[in-house]
């Protein structure tokens, strides 16, 4: 593969992490007015607020905090949750499988309804089954994530009382989330699956397999889909931060003890440590995620990993 | 040859290239037209600004009027959608909530706008290091799911309407940024810009009798694109209490007041749901339709 | 005479289109012998293209036809399903080269799997044996080094090797009747001697039939036995090749081969001389050449010319007394 490309491609996302951090960094201090006030709140007094400003290095100037909490966070210190009064990565490291579990169950839910729904509205193409497709993904990326937990909420769990109404017990607990989070992201993969694989089927190689007496099955499903793939592998990266994002909601809905439930109570109660960890690990993950993506293009697409 | 063609000669071809892109606008409408998907996107869209303009008019009562011996009766005749959890009429607070979410929503597409458009024509215009420098800002900030980090900054801030708009701002105007910045790079290479240039017009200038003309068309292009997100995310600062307060009535404190009551009153947060659904499948449906019609033979054709 | 392998009788095929019906093909008569090179020549847009397709029932969304039959060692190709096509006809029987090589070959499969995919379906053996065939098939299509090119992705090959790639990978599926739709187009003019030469040899091994579509007198003059010139959706004139060169009878041809003598031998670029093809959305009444035609007289705008033999193996289309 080539060399420039990929030393291009690190050395972007090295920029980005920088960046990421920094503004990870600065969320605390975006707001007018003292930091430290701002997490202890409007009672504290000033010599708690002495204290707690020597304990976070908030007398040094912005570049040295940064740095003190960058060297801090290299070492897996996040430094100490005000609220819960332990530290940061304990409780991030407690709540992190939780959320694990959650999104990447409702990206494999998406990911599979999604081609699936793509695949037959693109071979169906102006059938019902096409103009269902396209109508139902406008629904869904029209409802608001945490209304559809509320709503599933309502019917299966108050009413039906198929599957519990909330928390962490066993499989069944998973269900309303999962499906939740992922029904609604199924409508960002059926509608690009469904136009790259129109255009798959309109290539010369596609008729000219078929003069060739291909079973339709396998053109579908090898020849075609083979190439459809390739880019909708990048679009699963693309959608991760909104995945990562709908989670949140979905966590507080269903009480569901993960990172994203954790963020909305410690931004709710000024704990910023945690909330500067918790922006910090989801937006790594996103960089990496995007980075694994076009490493992963340019490897299942030989015209791109053979080049020289 | 090209240096002997005289100045009206010159400012001709312009005007026909001028025309031609007035006529593919017209081409574009006509596809828009025929789209019902787009129309039905439209009428919905058209219906709720109507309710949001005319709230007072509409509303059969005051939405924080509170009547603590009717709280979460079921819809009746004089309460159509029934009432919450302090006596007050759901219907009303819906209506006047169409007033809340669409204001909040302009507000953060102005202000998302003013700050992507203007670094998306600084990169797009300048190029080299402004341009890497921007775009770079750019990707930083789209490593952030956008409802995390509008809530970090929602949280800081502190709760409030203005607050959800300065949050959301900062994180949304990206997209502004990328698309205004496309736009600019692709007048810049187009045959008009080469002809206007070789008499003596500056690029500013150019840029500006370019842009200008469809300015408004490009405007409610813009605003129905962007308006999904901003509809949905600020609706969930608000359910997550880091946007509008009550008794504020807006659709997403309205679901989140009404979680408590999902059994004795499941129309609270039902109802208000529906609401921001239809909305932004409106603009939805609008927005696929400008697609479409801009991009023929990207789907069906 | 023996009965023709290929046997089309008024065939008529339309296009919708936005702005009408596109009479692509309009009463089209064509036989195609057995063990013959048969060359379909006409200019860009006159049908011939689509004809070979239909054959295969290899149709657009858009397309309608409107009469006609398409015989196939006697069996109505028209009237068979697209899967019953793909099971009976499609390789087995029938196989198509299309213009483009840089497009006809899946990009994210190397040579080796699509050769493969071809023989385990209509020559299954063990894996070694499917191996020596493969390479003997690249051998027969004169590419060098066959192991290592087994091993490439298309866009690794220049065109030339992909057309000829195209070749083996049709004859692995073994047809007796392959239809060559501009295979030579996009290559140089070098490497379509190469290739002409490859295809002109493997027919006389293996006795395959072939219709070779092409808009380049120098081709047909290359490889074809018989020549059928196409006009505007239809047969004007059916002749073995040395007939069209020494003595043409139809207006047209004659202006095609008279023309051939300078360089330029792709007709695309030199009938222009004498006004362009007609449109085909409401295309001219009778003999769609008339506006053309230095012949022309009255009848020619009444009702289209049939096909006439003139001399043994030789029809033609026309009004013109003096068909000689």
């Amino acid at each position: 593969m080539n060399k420039k490309f990929l030393l291009n491609r690190f050395g972007r996302t090295l920029l980005t992490l920088v960046g990421v951090s920094i503004i990870a960094f600065m969320i605390l201090h975006l707001a007018p007015g003292d930091p430290a006030r701002i997490m202890l709140g409007q009672f504290a007094t000033e010599e708690n607020i002495e204290i707690f400003r020597e304990q976070h290095h908030l007398n040094e100037p912005l570049p040295v905090q940064y740095g003190a909490w960058i060297t801090g966070v290299m070492q897996g210190n996040f430094g100490y949750s005000i609220r819960y009064n332990r530290p940061v990565h304990e409780l991030i490291w407690t709540r992190m499988w939780p959320t694990l579990t959650l999104t990447v169950s409702a990206l494999v839910l998406a990911v599979i309804l999604g081609f699936t729904l793509g695949i037959l509205a693109a071979i169906k193409r102006n059938s019902w089954l096409d103009y269902i497709t396209t109508i139902q993904a406008m629904f869904w990326i029209s409802i608001p994530a945490f209304w559809l937990g509320i709503l599933f909420l309502y019917f299966f769990g108050l009413r039906l009382r198929w599957f519990p109404i909330g928390g962490m017990a066993g499989l069944a607990s998973l269900v309303l989330p999962v499906f939740a989070l992922g029904l609604r992201e199924e409508a960002w993969f059926a509608r690009p699956m469904r136009s790259e694989m129109l255009e798959v089927l309109n290539q010369a190689y596609i008729r000219s397999a078929r003069a060739r007496g291909i079973k339709e099955r396998v053109i579908i499903t090898k020849h075609a889909l083979r190439n459809a793939l390739i880019p909708l592998v990048t679009m699963i990266a693309l959608r991760l931060p909104w995945i990562i994002g709908g989670s949140v909601v979905i966590e507080v809905v269903f009480a569901w003890g993960g990172m994203g439930s954790l963020l909305v109570n410690s931004v709710l109660a000024r704990d910023f440590p945690v909330v500067q960890a918790i922006l910090l690990l989801i937006s790594f993950a996103v960089v990496m995620a995007n980075l694994f993506a076009d490493l992963l293009y340019s490897v299942i697409d030989p015209r791109i990993r053979l080049e020289d | 040859m090209e240096d002997t063609l005289t100045y009206e000669e010159i400012k001709k071809d312009i005007d026909n290239l001028k025309q031609e892109k007035t006529s593919q606008l017209a081409l574009v409408w006509s596809r828009f037209k025929r789209n019902k998907l787009a129309l039905i996107g439209g009428i919905i869209v058209l219906i709720m600004v109507l309710i949001a303009i005319f709230a007072p008019v509409l509303a059969p009562h005051d939405p924080y009027r509170t009547a603590p011996l009717r709280r979460l009766e079921a819809p009746s005749f004089e309460h159509p959608l029934g009432t919450d959890a302090m006596g007050r009429d759901m219907l009303s607070r819906l209506i006047y909530g169409a007033r809340v979410e669409l204001s909040i929503g302009i507000l953060i597409i102005l202000f998302e706008g003013t700050i992507g458009i203007t670094l998306g024509l600084l990169a797009g215009y300048f190029g080299g290091w402004v341009d890497s420098v921007i775009m770079r800002l750019v990707d930083i900030l789209r490593s952030f799911p956008v409802i995390i980090l509008a809530m970090a900054i929602a949280g800081v801030l502190g709760q409030g309407v203005y607050n959800v708009v300065i949050a959301l701002g900062i994180v949304g105007w990206t997209t502004f940024a990328r698309m205004v910045r496309s736009k600019i790079l692709s007048i810049k290479e187009s045959d008009y810009v080469e002809a206007a240039r070789s008499i003596g017009e500056s690029t500013p200038s150019i840029i500006i009798r370019y842009i200008l003309p469809n300015a408004v068309s490009t405007a409610i292009i813009m605003v129905c694109i962007m308006m999904p997100t901003a509809l949905i995310a600020s609706a969930t600062l608000s359910f997550l209490g880091l946007g509008v307060q009550p008794p504020i009535a807006s659709w997403g404190s309205i679901i989140s007041a009404g979680r408590d009551y999902l059994l004795q009153a499941p129309w609270i947060s039902t109802t208000a749901g529906l609401f921001i659904m239809f909305t932004v499948l409106g603009f939805n449906f609008i927005g696929d339709g400008l697609r479409d019609a801009f991009d023929p033979t990207a789907d069906r054709s | 005479m023996m009965s023709p392998i290929l046997d089309i009788n008024d065939l008529y095929l339309s296009f919708s289109t936005e702005e009408g019906e596109l009479e692509a093909i309009n009463g089209l008569n064509l036989e195609v012998e057995q063990g013959k090179i048969h060359g379909l020549i006409g200019e860009t847009g006159c049908g011939k293209s689509v004809t070979g397709r239909t054959v295969l029932g290899l149709f657009d969304s858009n397309t309608m036809i409107k009469g006609g039959e398409i015989l196939y060692n006697g069996d109505d190709l028209l009237s068979k399903t697209q899967h019953e096509l793909q099971r009976d006809y499609r390789g087995n029987e029938i196989a198509m080269i299309f213009q483009d090589p840089g497009s006809s070959l899946n990009p994210v499969f190397k040579i080796e799997d699509q050769l493969d995919e071809v023989l385990r379906i209509y020559q299954p053996g063990k894996k070694a044996e499917r191996r020596k065939k493969m390479i003997a098939a690249l051998n027969a299509v004169k590419l060098p080094d066959p192991e290592r090119l087994l091993k490439k992705y298309p866009h690794q090959l220049s065109g030339g090797m992909k057309q000829r790639v195209m070749i083996a990978l049709n004859l692995a599926c073994q047809p007796s009747l392959l239809i060559a739709d501009e295979p030579t187009t996009a290559l140089d003019v070098s490497i379509q001697a190469q290739f002409i030469n490859v295809l002109k040899e493997l027919q006389k091994e293996i006795d395959i039939t072939i219709l070779y579509i092409t808009h380049d007198m120098a081709v047909v003059s290359e490889i074809c036995d018989q020549v059928s010139v196409m006009y505007a959706g239809r047969i004007v004139e059916d002749v073995s090749m040395e007939d069209l060169f020494n003595k043409p009878v139809h207006p047209y041809s004659k202006l095609l081969v008279s023309s051939v003598l300078g360089p330029e031998t792709n007709i695309d670029n030199l009938v222009e001389i004498s006004g362009s093809v007609p449109r085909l959305i409401n295309p001219p009444p009778g003999c769609r050449f008339h506006p053309r035609c230095e012949h022309m007289k009255p009848e020619c705008k009444e009702e289209p010319p049939v096909l006439k033999e003139v001399a043994p193996g030789h029809q033609v289309a026309c009004f013109k007394e003096d068909l000689s």
